[in-house]
């Protein structure tokens, strides 16, 4: 209950932010709506010299535009923020009032930046989705869609995951503040289906940054592609990895002295 | 003026150098989206023989060879000038007797290109083994023919980026207005897709606007692929529009800095 009440306080604070920033806000709406476009042109021209990418179709493609989207929202309103803060926090030592908090540090860390104008994307990535799935004409049962909303959590919360770990090595490696550059370069390979990449970048977007477990095999939940126990797998493999990143998070915090120390 | 190009190189290769570790963060950045093309075309032309006519090897050398050539034509001027611009340390560059952006700027951008390659070429051969182009239409005559076209092409874009840049003398949100002109520009230069699979409306205004020489125009003629009628129309083209971003770039400037001096003061 506290953290809801204190997330809430964080969108006011950072709502009272964008609003300071207006036309900023209009600027960057128009900007996001632009590349819509240019990716929706992009998959036009794709679908104009084939039927089939793979097996997937333009609608399919539309709704895995749309999970892409929301992943990338909220890699963009909160967690790219986040790591800007957190960085400069352990270089300069501010984040001894963080850790002073009577409030989950990790909680803190994550959510206390909100780039609000972002969260524009989760009407427009939705309505993706719904789009996409309409147009491929496909049946969806309730089944598969609950399959989906499960592996899209999972898939985030491994993504989530990776990232607790690459910012905990900060406490370590004072330095190493291109920590999440290796997630953000890979993040726009979740555009498309990670079926048609060659094998070693498959391995990579699937297993060491695991981009695809958000966006391409939650699509694959939805299209009835996945049986019962591999969705039950990914959902492990979830839950595995957050617990993994919170030992490796509390370690970092253990080991992290200050900076005037 | 060719001292004063060598001691610049000096200090710019040092600046870039320093920020090496940003270069290589910037290269894995830069290295995915070519690559998911590559992807995305060849697996439509595996599944049905051709694209138009190209064949998965000729995606494949075409996003291969755009990987070398994109480097060589791109510019980075609105980087490592805006900020200039906009907190006013551009005034110890405009005390000097020479032009600040055709010479510090520019040999900046060739430095910051120097770097990459010697990171560039290393990634680029390990993709090599894992594509295997069949460069078997490339020739001595296809890529000598090509290299004017890369430094005319290089040109075109380092003025424009530079006149775009300027626009930083009269609004803040200059980095805005840049989205819009990449945004043209990785649909229209043939970043996405080889032009000619875009549709036939896109494709007309492709073949008169500039940004066709950042890649495709270079990409094609390395790989031996443009007529020799239109290798020459686009070489006059070409020519064209650097003379246009020339007097273009000239007059913003002009313009720019006579508001940076009302501003400054």
């Amino acid at each position: 209950m506290a953290s809801l009440k204190l997330i809430s306080t964080f969108l006011k604070i950072n709502l009272q932010i964008a609003l300071a920033y207006r036309a900023d806000t209009v600027v960057n709406i128009l900007i996001n709506l632009m590349w819509l476009g240019w990716e929706l042109l992009g998959l036009s021209i794709i679908f104009s010299n084939t039927e089939t990418l793979a097996g997937w179709g333009p609608g399919e493609l539309i709704a895995l535009l749309g999970v892409f989207r929301l992943v990338n929202m909220l890699m963009a309103a909160v967690i790219w923020p986040a790591t800007e803060k957190f960085n400069t926090s352990v270089r300069d030592g501010s984040l001894d009032y963080t850790l002073l908090q009577p409030v989950n540090s990790l909680f803190l860390v994550s959510f206390s930046r909100i780039v609000v104008w972002r969260i524009w994307d989760l009407i427009l990535g939705i309505a993706l989705i719904i789009v996409g799935i309409q147009w491929s004409g496909g049946v969806v049962t309730f089944l598969n869609l609950i399959y989906f909303i499960f592996l899209v959590l999972s898939g985030t919360l491994v993504i989530y995951s990776l990232w607790i770990v690459l910012i905990a090595l900060t406490f370590w490696f004072v330095k190493f503040d291109n920590n999440v550059t290796i997630l953000q370069a890979l993040m726009d390979s979740g555009r498309y289906p990670a079926t048609i990449y060659p094998p070693w970048l498959r391995l990579i977007v699937t297993y060491l940054v695991p981009i695809a477990l958000a966006t391409t095999i939650p699509l694959q939940g939805l299209r009835g592609d996945l049986s019962g126990r591999q969705v039950l797998i990914f959902l492990g493999v979830g839950i595995a990895a957050f617990w993994i990143a919170l030992r490796v998070w509390k370690a970092g915090v253990r080991q992290y002295s200050g900076a005037s120390s | 003026m060719l001292r004063i190009y060598r001691r610049l190189w000096q200090v710019n290769w040092a600046e870039q150098w320093q920020y090496r570790a940003n270069l290589l963060m910037y290269l894995l950045y830069w290295l995915v989206s070519p690559i998911v093309y590559l992807a995305v075309w060849t697996t439509i032309a595996n599944s049905r023989g051709s694209v138009s006519g190209l064949t998965t090897n000729d995606f494949v050398t075409y996003y291969m060879t755009l990987l070398l050539v994109d480097q060589l034509t791109s510019d980075i001027t609105i980087h490592i000038l805006a900020y200039k611009i906009q907190d006013g340390t551009l005034s110890g560059e405009l005390l000097k007797p020479v032009h600040p952006i055709l010479t510090n700027t520019l040999v900046n951008n060739i430095a910051f290109k120097v770097l990459i390659f010697i990171v560039l070429i290393p990634v680029w051969s390990v993709l090599y083994l894992l594509f295997q182009p069949a460069y078997s239409t490339v020739t001595v005559q296809s890529v000598l023919i090509a290299l004017p076209a890369i430094l005319l092409d290089f040109g075109i874009n380092f003025l424009l980026g530079a006149t775009l840049t300027c626009l930083a003398f009269w609004t803040t949100r200059v980095f805005s207005i840049a989205e819009f002109y990449f945004a043209l520009a990785s649909l229209l230069s043939g970043q996405f897709v080889p032009l000619q699979l875009m549709p036939p409306i896109i494709q007309q205004a492709a073949r008169l606007l500039p940004f066709q020489f950042y890649i495709y125009f270079p990409v094609q003629l390395i790989l031996g692929r443009v007529l020799p009628e239109t290798i020459l129309s686009n070489y006059a083209l070409g020519l064209v529009w650097l003379a246009f971003s020339y007097v273009l770039f000239r007059w913003v400037w002009r313009e720019g800095v006579k508001r940076f001096s009302a501003v400054g003061a």
